[in-house]
């Protein structure tokens, strides 16, 4: 008799669990939500900065800021299915030249390759409502003196004259902030040979990174290219 | 001890078989009367609106079909029976998918708008339809030699009439796909397209529509759009501006589909329900001058949709939202108070395997519950279905029907019921759903408890009528003075 009471609890208490889950945030129906308030002119060209600056302005937990930065395309800049795989891949600290490793969420794979030949990786401390995280973001150099600024992306949306927009993109050091890098940390050896080794960022990003700009037709093409490099 | 336990054992096993039996039953909440439909044949079916096509006082069932005939299905003898004879009206050589009535010319007869589509965007072949009538025979006025520098030419997907001025002569907002939007109205016996003039005349992938007193005291426009943001046309002395994106309605990167006006709160406003395709839900209720999402998890679910439809089905007094997904699986929800959305567990009506493609709801029979017919078709030719609600014995219900001044259903009217339980608005239905139009009537199921009825109208023209209710089980016929 005890048994079957205890049975019944167990069962009350995961259907109350299922209801409690049910009632969680949904980060992907929220960015879609507010996808017109962060690209007013419809152009999310390599607008990566442009989410992530949305999302480090919402006074939310460490938890959904990390929850929200799997959703969107650093490089791209375009939204990612929830419950996406992300890539394993190394990025150069600026500080330090160190390889940081970290998992990186993309559209498509060519976006992992430019991602490890242009951007780098920067430490960051903010402030969340659950206290000061420290964690590794991605930047690009300031962009906003180049006479190439690729014409498929809104400057405005980056730049204020020669300085970079802070209005409308997160900056640190001067560079922008396109994203973040989960899980970073210094890379281990062996995570360096798997990153070499692995057939996305080994081998076809060397494939890739070696081809002439105006050969490139996978991915953004030169888009992110012409704007990072 | 051993055998004592055993028998507990029994006991409560029995128990627990009893419970999950009393909610299986429960979860029949539909009846399927399907069978009384006559000659009802595999075919490709679209939209549904439900009017009174021969002008006996009862509304029927017009059921369009692509390359099939458009039907007039009436209630006679216990059955659902196709009783129109006219070809102009059956017009087989056509694929209709969209279809509204309203009184467009002021002589108290619902005229019928017919789009009929042959291409998934831009230019079409065939032109729409719409039929007028004289005696007893129907005409198209789009035929007639005046009216044809004005034909709808563009591929199209649904239909509403709008009481723009608010004087009940009605127009037809025509959602279309890949061209600009058309606004139909009668001007100097003309048919006129207005839309570039009303600022309608947008370039989208129109897909449902409704027009009710969202905003303002005359007729608004909400149009759910595919690959572009939704339109919201906030009426403007009969002008209109877009006001979607400033009421965060404009959902730009889904793909919209069915949507339908509901008092999600009970709060006497109407708010908006829109399914889009295989993306979240919306049950965006207006708070401070924006609208937020409500709708719950199971509520957003992306799915298939195509129709939805919220109406008090098994007149308890709160309304459920039904949802036609194609190939998949219907849902329905009944909204509780405070904005809660239940999801209700059942099996007939489900559906999994039909190819819904619009639905109707009407009390067909007059018996003060409320029938649902779902249309079906698209890429598999499926016979039509009809539901109604298994409805507590001791039910009660009140139906208000309003007629403007000129004798036609005053569609885009809402009549708001006022109680000791609630202030529950109803849009007297101008186009909804997706690619369809309910019947012209507000129809409330009642509440337990409930007392102390009184019903509002609130006419196309912003004015307000309200009236005491001394007895239930009723049709009233509210006209307009």
């Amino acid at each position: 008799m005890k048994k079957i009471f205890n049975i019944f609890i167990i069962v009350f208490l995961i259907s109350f669990q299922l209801k409690s889950f049910a009632g969680e945030k949904n980060y992907h129906k929220e960015l879609i939500t507010d996808w017109s308030r962060i690209f007013p002119d419809k152009n999310r060209n390599a607008a990566g900065p442009k989410f992530f600056k949305y999302i480090i302005d919402k006074k939310i937990t460490y938890k959904d800021f990390v929850e929200f930065n799997k959703l969107y395309c650093a490089v791209s800049g375009s939204l990612i299915d929830p419950n996406s795989d992300s890539e394993f891949l190394f990025i150069k600290e600026s500080k330090t030249s160190k390889k940081i490793c970290g998992n990186y969420y993309r559209c498509c794979v060519p976006c992992s390759c430019d991602l490890m030949k242009y951007s780098e990786a920067q430490k960051m401390k903010h402030k969340f409502e659950d206290g000061f995280k420290e964690f590794y973001v991605l930047t690009i150099k300031n962009p906003c003196s180049k006479k190439d600024f690729p014409n498929r992306v809104n400057k405005d949306y980056f730049c204020n004259g020669e300085k970079i927009n802070k209005s409308e993109v997160y900056s640190l050091n001067d560079r922008i902030v396109i994203g973040l890098l989960h899980n970073g940390k210094n890379c281990a050896k062996d995570e360096i040979d798997f990153v070499k080794s692995h057939q996305v960022t080994g081998r076809y990003c060397e494939l890739r990174n070696n081809t002439p700009l105006e050969n490139l037709d996978a991915g953004m093409g030169d888009i992110f290219i012409k704007l990072a490099r | 001890m051993f055998i004592k336990k055993i028998k507990n054992f029994y006991k409560y096993s029995i128990l627990f078989l009893l419970i999950i039996l009393t909610n299986d039953a429960r979860a029949e909440f539909f009846e399927d009367l399907s069978k009384i439909i006559e000659n009802n044949e595999k075919r490709l079916s679209y939209g549904i609106s439900v009017t009174d096509f021969n002008m006996d006082g009862n509304n029927e069932f017009l059921v369009t079909g692509f390359g099939f005939p458009n039907l007039a299905l009436s209630f006679q003898d216990g059955k659902l029976k196709n009783i129109n004879q006219q070809k102009i009206f059956s017009d087989i050589s056509k694929k209709t998918i969209g279809v509204a009535a309203c009184d467009i010319d002021k002589d108290g007869f619902e005229e019928i708008y017919f789009l009929n589509t042959d291409t998934y965007s831009g230019v079409k072949k065939y032109s729409d339809r719409l039929l007028d009538i004289k005696d007893n025979n129907y005409f198209d006025l789009f035929e007639l030699e005046k009216n044809k520098e004005n034909l709808n030419l563009t591929a199209g997907r649904s239909v509403v009439c709008v009481d723009r001025k608010g004087d009940g002569e009605y127009g037809i907002y025509v959602a279309n796909y890949g061209g600009p939007t058309r606004f139909y109205e009668i001007e100097n016996e003309l048919i006129k397209d207005k839309a570039e003039n009303l600022n309608l005349d947008n370039i989208t992938g129109g897909r449902s529509v409704v027009s009710g007193h969202i905003l303002t005291e005359r007729a608004d426009i909400f149009a759910a759009n595919e690959r572009g943001a939704n339109f919201l046309f906030k009426n403007n002395n009969g002008n209109f501006d877009d006001v979607a994106f400033d009421y965060r309605l404009d959902d730009a990167i889904q793909n919209g589909r069915g949507t339908a006006l509901s008092d999600i709160y009970y709060r006497g406003r109407l708010d908006i329900l829109s399914g889009n395709w295989l993306g979240y839900h919306r049950a965006w209720v207006l708070k401070n001058n924006e609208f937020i999402d409500i709708g719950n998890k199971d509520f957003d679910e992306p799915s298939r949709i195509r129709t939805i439809i919220s109406a008090d089905f098994d007149n308890d007094g709160f309304d459920e939202v039904f949802m036609n997904n194609i190939a998949e699986p219907n849902k329905l929800f009944r909204i509780k108070d405070n904005g809660k959305f239940e999801q209700i567990n059942f099996k007939v009506g489900l559906e999994a395997n039909g190819y819904g493609t619009g639905a109707a709801v009407a009390d067909i029979d007059n018996d003060g519950i409320l029938e649902l017919l779902v249309s079906r078709g698209e890429s598999k030719a499926q016979t039509l279905t009809l539901y109604k609600a298994k409805v507590d014995k001791e039910s009660k219900y009140l139906r208000i029907k309003p007629l403007n001044k000129y004798g036609a259903p005053a569609r885009g009217a809402t009549v708001t019921l006022i109680t000791n339980q609630r202030k529950h608005s109803k849009t007297i239905d101008a186009g909804s759903g997706y690619l369809c139009q309910m019947e012209p009537v507000a129809h409330y199921g009642i509440r337990k408890k409930e007392k102390n009825f009184k019903v509002e109208i609130r006419w196309t023209n912003g004015s307000k009528e309200m009236i005491d209710i001394k007895k239930l089980n009723q049709t009233i016929i509210v006209r307009q003075k």
